[in-house]
């Protein structure tokens, strides 16, 4: 999967308004804390879906509100972690 | 091997005599002891506070998290209800352990888990806990994970066995707690957040009872709700969380429920309450630098 930045942007925001009609004005800017919008199913299946898709690994201390509040930061986060030296 | 139960009963003369009635029942009188208590809290204020939290913490708070804490902080207030029953005695637990439901990604299906002495744990304390529990759990990678992948792969007939013989011990000895599987049996409070999004209005909600004795009482949380209210004479619209408490008349009476709640209630209500408990922030810092050292 195209882990640039223009292509995670892209999957994540399909996979976050793939989840339903509530979610389906989400945009890369939408505070999902602030909306209501991330509970802890969403955040765990976003989670895995972004393990699997980019071999990036989360660990609890990374549930941080920060990496999560809105599909931007995420994408950022992610980024982040693939430019540091895999364990 | 841990002993979550003290070692003596609490003694007849503490035990009201109108739970004793339901106590020493006959099982052919066909006697009912659930009592289910609803109410409502106000949800503004928890999800102000939760915002404002999550502005500038370092790990995710939810309203599970919060929901936890307030158990744990009412129930340190109430020890009368962190009891459970061993045949017809009541046993007191020697600590204030909530039981968690959460969804187990990797199966689809619901599991526990225990948030130990939640009544000394900060708000982000509990939450780092159940992130990693989730985490682990949706990565199969946990002994509670292999634990619990054995005990699925048991045919039919041995699993009724299995527990039969282990909810027929429960029932009548003050057993210690061995492994990954039963360590959830250390506490009495069950709780349940329903509050997810999409969920329907909750208007009545009766949780089921899960068959060991050691889940006394249940506290589930239901989803954000806007309601008109009338505050100085003004129609008002408010957002509101359900909130209902199953409980076992033979530990006690409706009157400590409902005082239960309110607790409940208003730690939920002005959740500024629920800051504090001895790990604080600095628990996360910990593992960070644990983790950069590695």
């Amino acid at each position: 999967m195209s882990s640039d930045r223009k292509g995670l942007e892209v999957d994540l925001m399909h996979f976050v308004q793939s989840r339903g009609t509530r979610y389906a004005q989400a945009t890369l800017q939408t505070d999902l804390l602030e909306t209501g919008m991330l509970d802890s199913l969403l955040l765990m299946d976003l989670i895995f879906h972004i393990e699997e898709a980019y071999a990036v690994r989360f660990d609890s201390d990374q549930v941080n509100p920060s990496n999560f509040r809105t599909i931007e930061d995420t994408v950022s986060f992610v980024l982040k972690q693939k430019a540091l030296p895999q364990a | 091997m841990k002993w979550p139960l003290v070692e003596r009963p609490v003694p007849n003369t503490q035990i009201p005599l109108y739970n004793r009635f339901y106590l020493h029942a006959s099982p052919a009188s066909q006697f009912d002891p659930v009592i289910v208590w609803g109410t409502e809290i106000d949800a503004d204020a928890l999800q102000t506070f939760l915002h404002e939290r999550n502005r500038g913490g370092r790990i995710l708070l939810t309203a599970a998290h919060a929901l936890i804490r307030a158990t744990a902080l009412a129930l340190e207030q109430c020890p009368e209800l962190n009891v459970r029953l061993v045949r017809r005695r009541i046993y007191a637990f020697r600590n204030i352990n909530i039981r968690m439901a959460f969804v187990h990604r990797r199966y689809s299906e619901i599991d526990l888990m225990l948030i130990e002495q939640a009544n000394l744990k900060s708000l982000e304390r509990i939450a780092l806990e159940i992130w990693q529990r989730m985490l682990q759990a949706a990565r199969n990678e946990g002994g509670r994970d292999r634990d619990l992948a054995r005990l699925r792969r048991l045919p039919a007939f041995w699993f009724r066995r299995v527990v039969r013989l282990y909810g027929f011990l429960d029932r009548h000895l003050r057993l210690p707690t061995l492994g990954r599987l039963d360590g959830t049996r250390a506490g009495c409070m069950m709780v349940n957040d329903l509050s997810f999004p999409g969920a329907p209005p909750m208007r009545v909600y009766k949780p089921t009872r899960f068959p060991d004795k050691s889940d006394s009482f249940n506290l589930t949380l239901g989803p954000v709700e806007s309601k008109v209210v009338t505050r100085s004479g003004q129609f008002v619209s408010v957002n509101v969380m359900p909130i209902f408490l199953r409980a076992d008349h033979r530990l006690v009476d409706a009157q400590q429920v409902g005082r239960f709640l309110a607790l409940i209630r208003d730690f939920l209500s002005n959740p500024e309450r629920l800051a504090g408990g001895h790990y604080e922030q600095s628990d996360i810092d910990q593992v960070v630098a644990e983790k950069e050292k590695k």
